[in-house]
Order: structure tokens, then sequence, then C-alpha cells
């Protein structure tokens, strides 16, 4: 067969050979007949030109808007998800989010979540848009926690890992702030608020209750509830290149709060907060060096005490990464923070980071001595500048943490007196 | 009879000759009745993952004899028509033909209708109708980076015009809000997916993202629409499976190929499909696809909303160099890293010291750029060398960039862009062109020489008989510039530099006419 073939094959060649030309002459004489047949034979052959499955389902997704559609939801209704405390499982719930009332003058956002692990959340805030052109800021919240398990090592920097408890926080609060903004990148504020606290047995079986382990002395109004009256003042210079996202400036904020314990149980306080971050820049941003120094001081009347659950901690996704979240707590604090960053591809930065602090029951105790370490590595992936999804695995002389956040590392806090609140 | 079906397989396949008689081809054909294709749209996210995890389109074969550009003439050039036209190198442009571009002589004249509107993306925009009914897209700079991207929206659509592309007919503008008359009944749809009127607040908010001038106006840029239906962009590779004239694959194009070096030049780094344009259109009688290059917002220094990313000559993505920054944990700096812009906002950032027209590649990985070859590269590169130092200052001056200094550092930087340009690719082929028999001689421009650039020559001539039904040289005929007499129809000129042995230019005349040339790296 084969041979009959390769005997046939020369001859054809052949019949082409002289061929070809004399056809290519007679029916083809110039090259524009020859593209104009090369077009023809196409013609005979067209058909509609398509997308392929995906790419329409792309599309589509994309024209309509569906991405924008779910997030914005029906008329400002919508689905809230996540947002809980660290630990606090993964957040649900409806949530109402206006931004164009008063003429695009009022934002106003109203929201319920429920965790996986059964912890609540409820907020409901109100707020001004482009008043004086921007220049001012108004602002009411009222929030609502429930959060059933929180853990407790005990107090001061030498609590143990092994002493791990938890107990229940319960709390409701309304405040409300004023900012003016004289300069860009300047922000001059004051607030007041109101916070009703009631803290309870911990719900985590698996962990002791922090009551049944420590003693009132130890967690000071573990066994008496009070309210406050809280105000202050707060400062802040920001000129950050991009918050979401920042890779240079610097962003500088110092915060004053009272707390008044309205019941007179000697749980009112004075909290002392300074933040300095600064963003190194080089090679063009694609390395950052980024810092941050942090700490609460507290200090008290006569006769009063800062209750536990309004004191400063430690440990966590954003600041010693390599400890449990809030591993440390007394009634002040200190954190340092350095992270060394680079891009590895435009959505994703990989970093190096060293975190320091410590909690300290004395604002005399302010120095670098005795401070616990972590260190660690991370990815931080970003759309358009903003970072949506990171990690971070720290390690310290208590072992190995994975965080998994969807924010920056330094996130942006409000400011005021709400933002003092320990748990958010 | 059963041998006939095998002959004419053979005929299909083997090309009849070389040359026919009326090449070269300056002109396409005209073109086949395209009827009515349909409209379609491309996806730019499943554009940019397609494109980084497999990049579709026939690519160069890892052996054997590389695809060259499969749209050219038997000089080498695209031919004049739906998807390029021989402008500036063929025919030096005037200043004022360069600085008109497309058009340039009918701005959108007031009062302005605003008949849609963006209620979202990254740059503020909106579409009008002029006092003539011209629809206009008009967008505007952001307001970290006044005059950016509409210096940059315009410079790069005269550059590109100028190089022989289909664009469109763009100005710069400045108009009040008062001159905006918004069409009744308009409806936009907003940033969270919903339909809702356009009302003069809505005109307020998008103009607040602007920069506004001192007297109280905005500047823009008004694209005038292209003539004919749109079709949505076409993709760098591949073919329209409904358009018959279009028979080489889109990697196959020189025009297409050969961009990659006008990109570099001018640092178009988004190089996506969504930033071009089929529009179909009617002339003499014939309805037919053009081809477009659009939406230059993203070139120069600028990435439209703010000043254009300093990866810009660098992947987004690439497993390697990811791989490589993971393990050397950011040690090994990428050269584009290493850049240095000065702050001039209306350019954003565009330099020329680090810049490397062999390093530099678009956002993500384009076919047809990919598949280029030296001969495509020197096709572009000597375009982009035609320029003179004042042509471009004249260009840039269309950006109408008020800050001295920076259009001085613009017009400087692609001045030093075009120079590497130069070096890069005039240094792959032997870097002659414009051939001609003068007086019996064959005469051509060294090009490196021409400008001031390494040149390999001197270079020598060898004059064979060419067979053109085998094609195939026969028998040399003589050396050196002078044409030798007889020979038959068709005779070839091997022209070769003995500072690059493998680098030869092949030059096939006919009646005292150049018919062909080829180049061999």
């Amino acid at each position: 067969m084969m041979n009959a073939l390769a005997a046939r094959v020369p001859t054809a060649a052949l019949v082409a050979l002289v061929l070809v030309p004399a056809c290519a002459h007679a029916q083809e004489p110039t090259r524009e007949a020859l593209i104009r047949k090369e077009r023809q034979e196409r013609a005979a052959r067209l058909k509609p030109e398509q997308t392929s499955r995906w790419e329409q389902r792309i599309l589509l997704i994309n024209e309509k808007k569906i991405p924008q559609r779910l997030s914005y939801g029906y008329n400002g209704l919508r689905a809230k998800l996540g947002g809980m405390i660290t630990q606090g499982g993964f957040g649900i719930g409806p949530e109402y989010f206006r931004e164009d009332l008063l003429d695009g003058r009022l934002e106003t956002q109203a929201s319920w979540q429920i965790s996986t692990r059964g912890y609540q959340r409820g907020l409901l805030r109100l707020g001004s848009r482009e008043l004086l052109g921007g220049r001012i800021e108004a602002e009411m919240l009222s929030m609502h926690h429930y959060y059933p398990k929180i853990q407790y090592y005990g107090p001061g920097p030498d609590s143990k890992k092994t002493g791990r408890s938890n107990f229940l926080l319960d709390d409701n609060s309304v405040d409300w702030s004023l900012g003016a903004a004289p300069v860009k990148g300047l922000l001059l504020g004051a607030s007041t608020g109101l916070l009703w606290i009631n803290v309870g047995p911990g719900r985590e079986k698996k962990f002791a209750s922090a009551d049944s382990l420590y003693s009132p002395e130890e967690m000071p109004g573990i066994d008496r509830q009070t309210d406050f009256h809280r105000y202050g003042a707060f400062f802040r210079v920001n000129y950050l290149d991009n918050p979401a996202g920042p890779r240079a400036g610097g962003f500088y904020l110092f915060q004053f709060n009272r707390y008044d314990d309205r019941r007179s149980l000697g749980y009112g306080f004075n909290l002392y907060e300074a933040e300095l971050r600064q963003y190194v820049p080089f090679y063009n941003q694609r390395r950052v060096i980024a810092l941050r120094a942090r700490t609460h001081l507290t200090d008290t009347h006569a006769g009063e005490t800062v209750p536990f659950y309004l004191q400063p901690w430690l440990g966590g996704p954003d600041d010693l990464r390599g400890f449990r979240p809030f591993r440390f707590r007394d009634r002040n604090s200190l954190l340092l923070n350095a992270e060394y960053r680079w891009e590895v591809f435009a959505g994703m930065d990989m970093a190096l980071f060293a975190d320091a602090g410590k909690v300290f029951p004395r604002r005399g105790q302010l120095n670098f001595s005795r401070l616990e370490k972590s260190y660690g590595f991370g990815l931080r992936f970003n759309v358009r500048n903003r970072t949506f999804l990171r990690m971070d695995f720290g390690f310290s002389r208590e072992g190995f943490q994975a965080w998994f956040r969807f924010n920056d590392v330094f996130p942006m806090r409000p400011l005021g007196t709400s933002s003092t609140q320990p748990y958010q | 009879m059963k041998r006939l079906p095998l002959a004419l397989l053979f005929a299909t396949l083997l090309p009849a000759q070389k040359f026919y008689p009326d090449d070269p081809l300056l002109v396409e054909p005209p073109p086949l009745d395209a009827g009515k294709p349909a409209r379609r749209k491309l996806s730019d996210w499943y554009d940019l993952f397609w494109h980084i995890l497999a990049t579709p389109g026939e690519k160069q074969p890892r052996a054997g004899p590389p695809v060259r550009a499969r749209n050219v003439n038997t000089l080498g050039d695209p031919m004049d028509g739906a998807w390029y036209v021989r402008r500036h190198y063929w025919r030096r442009m005037t200043i004022e033909e360069l600085q008109r571009g497309a058009g340039g002589t009918a701005p959108p004249e007031f009062p302005w209708t605003v008949v849609a509107a963006k209620g979202e993306g990254i740059t503020p925009g909106f579409t009008i109708l002029d006092a003539k009914k011209r629809r206009f897209f008009v967008k505007l700079d952001p307001k970290s980076n006044p005059e950016m991207m509409t210096a940059a929206e315009v410079i790069s659509d005269r550059f590109f015009h100028a190089l022989g592309y289909h664009v469109a007919d763009e100005y710069i503008v400045e108009f009040h809000p008062a001159d905006l008359v918004i069409q009744d009944r308009l409806t936009f749809i907003n940033q969270h997916g919903q339909k809702r009127p356009f009302t003069r607040r809505n005109l307020t908010e998008l103009l607040v993202k602007a920069p506004r001038l001192h007297d109280g106006r905005y500047r823009a840029v008004a694209s005038l629409a292209l003539e004919g239906q749109p079709l949505g962009p076409f993709r760098w590779f591949g073919t329209r499976a409904d358009d018959p004239n279009d028979t080489a694959p889109h990697e196959h194009r020189r025009e297409l190929r050969g961009a990659h070096v006008f990109f570099a030049w001018l640092g178009h780094d988004d190089s996506r499909a969504i930033n071009t344009l089929d529009t179909l259109v009617t002339r003499e009688g014939r309805t037919f696809i053009r081809h477009h290059l659009l939406d230059f917002g993203s070139t120069l220094g600028s990435g439209s909303d703010r000043p254009n990313s300093p990866r810009s000559g660098a992947y987004l993505f690439t497993w390697r160099d990811s791989a490589i920054q993971m393990a050397t944990l950011g040690l090994a700096v990428p050269y584009w890293a290493k850049a240095r812009y000065p702050r001039y906002p209306s350019i954003g950032l565009f330099e020329s010291k680090v810049f490397d027209p062999e390093k530099w590649v678009p956002e993500y990985p384009n076919p047809a750029m990919l598949n280029r070859l030296p001969d495509d590269e020197f096709w572009a590169a000597k375009q982009v060398m035609h320029f003179t130092d004042e042509e471009i200052r004249a260009i840039v001056d269309t950006g109408r960039l008020s800050d001295p200094e920076a259009r001085d550092y613009l017009v400087r930087c692609l001045i030093e862009r075009r120079d590497k340009i130069g070096r890069a690719y005039f240094r792959k082929v032997l870097p002659i062109d414009r051939f001609e028999l003068r007086s019996g001689e064959l005469v051509f421009e060294d090009l490196a020489q021409k400008h001031g650039l390494p040149s390999p020559a001197p270079y020598e001539i060898v004059w064979r008989e060419f067979d053109n039904q085998l094609m195939q040289a026969g028998a040399v005929l003589g050396r050196g510039a002078k044409a030798p007499a007889g020979g038959g129809p068709y005779i070839e000129a091997e022209i070769s530099a003995p500072a690059r042995p493998s680098q030869k230019v092949y030059v096939w005349v006919r009646g005292g006419q150049v018919v062909g040339i080829e180049r061999t790296w």
C-alpha cells in the first residue's frame, strides 16, 4: 500500500509542478487576484464571531455590575459579611447603608451580625459628608457587642499561656464626635459618649471561665458592673499617600479620653494614646519599610482602677503577630512594629516583620526593656493599591500563629471615644 | 483520475511564483463586502487572565524557520487598507499634518448636550452631541495630575496616526459647566449598578473629580466617534470569524507585531484588546471592517486616573520573576524599579534613562508583539527614527502642557527613547532601506549612518540571476552597486556587510524597479 502511494506521489508532484505555475498564471495572474481568491474562500466559511462561555459569563457579571449590586443590595439593604473581632468567627447579617441622604451630605449605616461562634455585633452610624467642603466631620456611632468567649490570660506581662480562660462581654455605646480639618492632613476634634457594660462568665466550654481562675483584684471589674461617660479630644496628622494601602507618608495620632464611672464604683480613668506610623519607600515604592510605634497609657485618681475589660491588650494579627489574640493585658501598653515589604508581582507584596511590645502596670515602666518579640513573614494582596487580603505568619517564644485578614496591617481606625474601646 | 486530488493539493500548497506582475502591491485590493457582522464585546478581565496564563495565538516555532509577517507586500510593508496606512516614513508629513492627526480641524462646538455618562470608571467622562450633532467622548484629567491624561491621549493619538494606524480625531478642549446641557430624561448606571436619572448634581459630582482651571472651566479631551458602526475590539491574535477580509492571523500582522516598538517608545503598556475598536465602514458601496487603536490615556507617564505605575514596561505577573522576588526577599531589584522620575504632575511617571526597548513589555503578554522578529522590529524602528526632534516637539505641543519645563522634559525623553530604539533594532538587521535603481545603480539609505548610530558599512553587493518560478537565485552576474545587464526579467542583489556576516538584505529588481526586499539575520 505504502509502495503504491509512494509511487504515485512523485508523479502527482510532477503534475503539480507543471500545472501549478500554469494554473496560477491562468487563474491568478496577479497578487491582487490571489488575495481576492483567498478572501472569497474565507467568505464561503464565515461564521458569527463568538466569545467563550467563560468570557460571556465574566462580561455579564461586569456589565450587570453584579458585584456592585450585591455589595450595595436593594435600596441600601444588603448582607454584611465578616468584620467580626479576632476569633469571633465569621459574621453575617443584614446591613442598611446609604450615602445619598440629604442630597449626599449624610451617610448612614445600620447593621446587625451574628457569627459562627455566637458573637453578635450591632452598629448604627450617621456621618456627615462634605460638610464645609470636607473641612468638618461629624459622626454619631452607636454599637452593641455580645462577645461571649473573649480570651483572657491573666493580668500583666508575666501572664502564662497556660492560664487561658474566657469571659463574656456585653456592651452598648453611643458616641458623638466632631472634627475640623483647618488644613489638609490635619484633623482636630473632640468626642463624647456613653458606654454600658456587662461582663460575665465565658461561654467557651473548653476553657475555664475567667472569674473561676482569677480574683477580682486580678480582674478589676469582673464582680461589679458599671457604666461610663467618656469624653476626649484627638489630634491627627495624616499625609499617607493612600490610606487603604499606604506606601509613603506618615500618620501621627494623639488622643486623650476620660472615662467617668457613672456609678462611682471606682473604675474611672484617663487614657492617653499615641500612635506614630511612617512609611519609607524606595525603588519607586516597590520596596517599603513600614514602622509603627503605639502606646496606651492610663492613669487614675486616688481610689480608682482601670477595669480589666478596658485595659489595653497585645497579641493577635494587628500587633504581636507571634502571640495568641488578647495574650497580654495591663493598664499600659507599648507596641513597636517594623515591616520590610517588597513587591513580588503587581498584585502581591511580601513582608518580613518584627514586632515588639509589652504591657505594664505602671507608666514609669514605659521603656524598651522586657519586650515581648515576634517575627515572621507575610503576603499582601492588593487591587488598585488597596490591600484586600493579608496573610501573616508570626513566630514567638510561644510558638507559631497564622493570620488571614482582610485589611492593611496597620488598619485605619475611627477616632474619638468610640475608638478607645478595646473590643470593636 | 485518482491522482488529480493530490495534484490539486500540491497546487494549493505550493506558491506559484515569488513575484506577480502587480507586485509590489501598495494598497490592499478593494475589500469584499463584510455583510452584517455582529457587535461583540470582550472582557478585559478574561483577556488579562487568558493572556497571562495561556498566551493564545500561534507562537513562533521553537526550532526551524520563524513565521514571518504574513500581511506584507513584497517590499515588507503592510498595504494601505483597513488596518494600516503608510504615512510619515513613506512621505514625510508636514508639521501641520502631524499636529492635525486624524482630523484636527473641527473641535466640538458649543453648546454640548450630554447624552451619556459614566457612573463609575477610573476616568471621569461623558458623551456629548455638539452643536453640529456630532458625537464626542469627553474625558477629564484626574484631580491629582492636571493635564496629564489629556495631554498623553492627544500626543499619542497624533503619534499613532503618523505611524500609520487608524485612530480617533481628538482635541483638547476647555469648557464651562454652563456649556453643558443634559439631555431630557437621561439616565445612567451608578456605581452600585442602579439605573438613575442623570441630573445636574450628578454632573457636578463627576466634574468634582477633575481639576478646575483658574477661570472655572475644565480641560478635557474630546474624541470624535469613529466613522461607522462599532463592532467591538479586535484581538491581538487569530482573525475575526465573520470578516472575509481578515485573512492574516493578527499575531502575524506586521503592524501589530511592530507595534511593540511603538508602544515601548510611547510607554503604552496598556495593550489590551479593549483599547482597540473595529467599526463597520461603508465606502464606495462596499461595507468592510476597519480596525482602530483607541484610548491612549495610559501612555507616556499617565495611568489615566493617576501617574503610570513604575512597573510600566514590565509584566504584571510572571512565574519566573515572582519566584525570583520571593526567593531573594526582594534584593534582586528589577531594572525598572531603579528609574528616577522628576516631579512633573502633568507628565506622570515617564523617563528615558533606564528605558530599554528590548526589555520593555506591555502589562501582560501580547501574542502579536511576542511573535515579532528582527525585521518587524526594524520596520517599526525605522519609522520611530524618522521623527525629527522638531517633529517630536511639534506633536508634544498638541498636548498643550502649560509647564514649559514639563514639556521640554517629555520631548527630551521621547528623543532619547527614540535613539535607544534605533540603537537596539538597527543592529539586529542591516539598517538599510529606501532601495531604488538610479542610473542603473542600486542605491539605498544607511539609516544608522543617517541617524548617527553605529553602522556596519561598508556593504557588499552580489548580483545573481533569479528564477521567479522556482524562486531560486542562479549564477552570479556581477558585484557592486551597478546592476548587471541581462540575467532575465528578475535579478537579485544580495547585500551584506563583513562587519555583520549573518545579516543580509535581498533586493529583487524587475525592469529597473525594486519589487522585493527581504532581510535575514
